[in-house]
């Protein structure tokens, strides 16, 4: 086991390293230096001094090597400095610091709605096996999944505050406990828990058909019971496992979510960044957005033999 | 005595009954067996007249909008629906059906580009890594995941803005040499960049089922028999491995052009895509984000569509997955 920990261990730090080093020389070689994009970007031809450019990019060490400049980077990153803005001269660390929070709540906020709902609803159809409610939820799970979430939260935010008129215009943050967050938390929730909702379904459809529920119903316990009790461990290990898809999943529509309702999150920060080629604080979104998935992957890596020992063994054989 | 013959006869009769059945169905080709058990899932099929349609649209966009989609009309801005204008018009009294018809071609042009392309780099690294093996199989799997876990609308822009300026300059010195005019055309370069960097995206997806198509293909038993009888790589290729892959590619195919339509829209809804005055119902719906609340069919219009296009997706993609892989439950 513990071998197997730090064996996964080794294999994320290059991971981690490589992706920077992939973005990082997408900006180096495609965007040009930073001192050269400020410069570019002052109004008129008054700072555009090719001598006075040099000495800046000089003093601040950008005619280095690329691979100096790189691990020069890297050193810096470690001590958890990111460089500083182009647009605004403040540091990436305190603006990321500033929006973190705000993203993080609701991405937490949002796992923990779909993965409740999403499997309460798949362990539902599950039990009405091709009736209608499990036609219904299939079909929903189905729709769902391929709707992006810049186009449902407009559609749904519509039918709220104009349809059925129950909600004021969400926009903006006012804390995870408003009730502006609703319609952000559902819209963010509702794309990957398709995800979970066909998983529990087809865990606890495999589940009903092993001998040992057959067992339980022919003793008599009760259906409920023999759902939380049996039920419950094996659909939450395939949940687990898509815990790195979810995440990726949230942090994309992030972006997008953030944009629609005018949230002051990561999202936002990362378009903000994007239109106004802010190259630093792209670079470290990007570096933290892989961070996060990676870090999960990992996690549930190491968590998944723990929920299911059969996991661990099946990975050792194919990787042997 | 008796009972042994009454045994032999039960056999031979079904054995009979085996050669019956088999004659009754002649050998259906496994498309056309897929093809009845697709035709047999209605969402599967609602889904495939929405998306032929929407490809029939694209195609024939400039004759049947009943508009110019760029043309403005200040004195009709932000009507409501009419006859006149079925999807009323824009803020700028531009016809919305005409650019939502319009904004049709764009998906269909850059989601075709975009899966193509990262359908030949995709069956290039899988095959190579399928074949070589070996470190160049681990470093390929590698860079794979590796791509798979960059959330990729970051990746994509990151892409994008990088390739933008040499690619500008680029276009500016072409045409400073050869004075065509059509290296001053920015709508090159944003179609250019956006299906250069969504493909960049989608190959790894593509490259990793394709690997494991040929991996799982390759080592089955009726190749190596054929491999024993003689036949030639190619014949290997072309009568076994190609028919055996083609439903998971197949399915892959319609998956990766329902998500190249999605970041193509949603990439244009960040407004680092396919850029205004060219619609594109990314940009439309960010347009519409700005007067939903006083006008709100103009944001109506290309959610609805993009919904409806986008579910549609959905389900011919479940549909076709059951029909190619019907034993397969996902």
């Amino acid at each position: 086991m513990w071998k197997y920990i730090i064996n996964r261990l080794l294999r994320w730090i290059p991971t981690v390293l490589a992706v920077l080093l992939i973005v990082y020389a997408m900006a180096f070689f495609g965007a040009g230096d930073p001192i050269k994009l400020i410069f570019l970007r002052a109004p008129g031809d008054v700072a555009y001094n090719p001598e006075r450019i040099e000495a800046m990019r000089e003093s601040a060490g950008l005619n280095r090597p690329f691979i100096v400049q790189f691990g020069d980077y890297v050193l810096h990153l470690l001590r958890g400095d990111f460089g500083n803005s182009l647009t605004s001269g403040r540091s990436v660390g305190s603006i990321i610091a500033n929006a973190f929070p705000i993203t993080l709540q609701l991405g937490l906020a949002a796992t923990a709605l779909l993965a409740v709902l999403g499997t309460a609803l798949g362990v539902i159809a599950a039990l009405h096996h091709n009736r209608w409610l499990d036609n219904v939820i299939s079909a929903f799970a189905l729709g769902v999944w391929g709707v992006p979430v810049f186009v449902s939260g407009p559609l749904l935010m519509m039918l709220f505050v104009k349809g059925l008129n129950i909600m004021d215009v969400p926009y903006g943050w006012h804390g995870l406990f408003d009730s502006m967050v609703i319609l952000p938390l559902l819209v963010l929730a509702i794309t990957p828990m398709a995800l979970i909702i066909r998983q529990a379904r087809a865990a606890v459809l495999e589940v009903m058909s092993e001998d040992f529920i057959r067992t339980a119903r022919s003793k008599g316990i009760p259906s409920l019971s023999i759902v939380i009790r049996h039920i419950m461990r094996p659909v939450l290990t395939p949940v687990v496992s898509q815990l790195g898809l979810i995440v990726i999943n949230m942090l994309n529509n992030a972006v997008l979510i953030e944009t629609v309702f005018g949230i002051p999150g990561l999202g936002q920060l990362a378009v903000t960044a994007i239109t106004s080629s802010d190259y630093p604080v792209i670079l470290a979104l990007v570096f933290i957005g892989s961070t996060v998935v990676l870090t999960v992957n990992l996690l549930v890596d190491i968590v998944f033999p723990l929920l299911d020992p059969r996991a661990l063994s099946k990975k050792e054989i194919k990787e042997a | 005595m008796k009972e042994k013959i009454k045994t032999v006869n039960t056999t031979t009769n079904i054995e009979e009954d085996v050669i019956k059945s088999l004659d009754a169905t002649p050998s259906e080709s496994l498309a056309k067996d897929a093809f009845l058990r697709l035709i047999a899932n209605k969402g599967a099929v609602v889904g495939l007249i929405i998306i032929t349609l929407l490809i029939f649209i694209a195609l024939f966009g400039p004759y049947i909008t009943p508009h110019d989609f760029l043309s403005q009309n200040l004195e009709m801005r932000n009507q409501g629906l009419s006859w006149e204008h079925p999807f009323g018009t824009d803020d700028l009294g531009r016809d919305v059906l005409s650019r939502v018809i319009y904004g049709a071609r764009t998906a269909v042009i850059l989601s075709i580009s975009i899966t193509v392309i990262s359908f030949i780099i995709g069956t290039a690294v899988g095959a190579i890594g399928a074949y070589v093996g070996g470190k160049i199989d681990a470093f390929i799997v590698w860079l794979i995941d590796l791509t798979m876990s960059i959330p990729s609308l970051l990746l994509v822009v990151v892409i994008n803005a990088s390739l933008k300026p040499p690619l500008m300059r680029w276009m500016e010195t072409q045409y400073l040499e050869t004075k065509n005019t059509i290296f001053r055309e920015t709508i090159w370069v944003d179609f250019v960049l956006v299906f250069g960097s969504l493909a960049l995206i989608k190959w790894p997806k593509a490259a990793r089922i394709i690997r494991g198509q040929i991996l799982s293909i390759r080592n089955k038993n009726y190749v190596t028999a054929a491999r024993a009888a003689g036949v030639s790589t190619f014949g290997i290729l072309t009568r076994y491995i190609i028919p055996n892959a083609m439903g998971p590619v197949i399915v892959l195919f319609s998956a990766i052009l329902g998500e190249a339509m999605v970041l193509e829209s949603a990439f244009s809804f960040l407004g680092v895509g396919v850029r205004p005055p060219m619609p594109s119902w990314g940009n439309m719906i960010s347009d519409g984000l700005r007067v939903w609340h006083l006008h709100p069919h103009i944001l109506a219009a290309p959610a609805g569509v993009l919904a409806v296009v986008t579910m549609a997706f959905s389900f011919l993609g479940d549909g076709l997955n059951d029909a190619f892989n019907p034993r397969q439950w996902d």
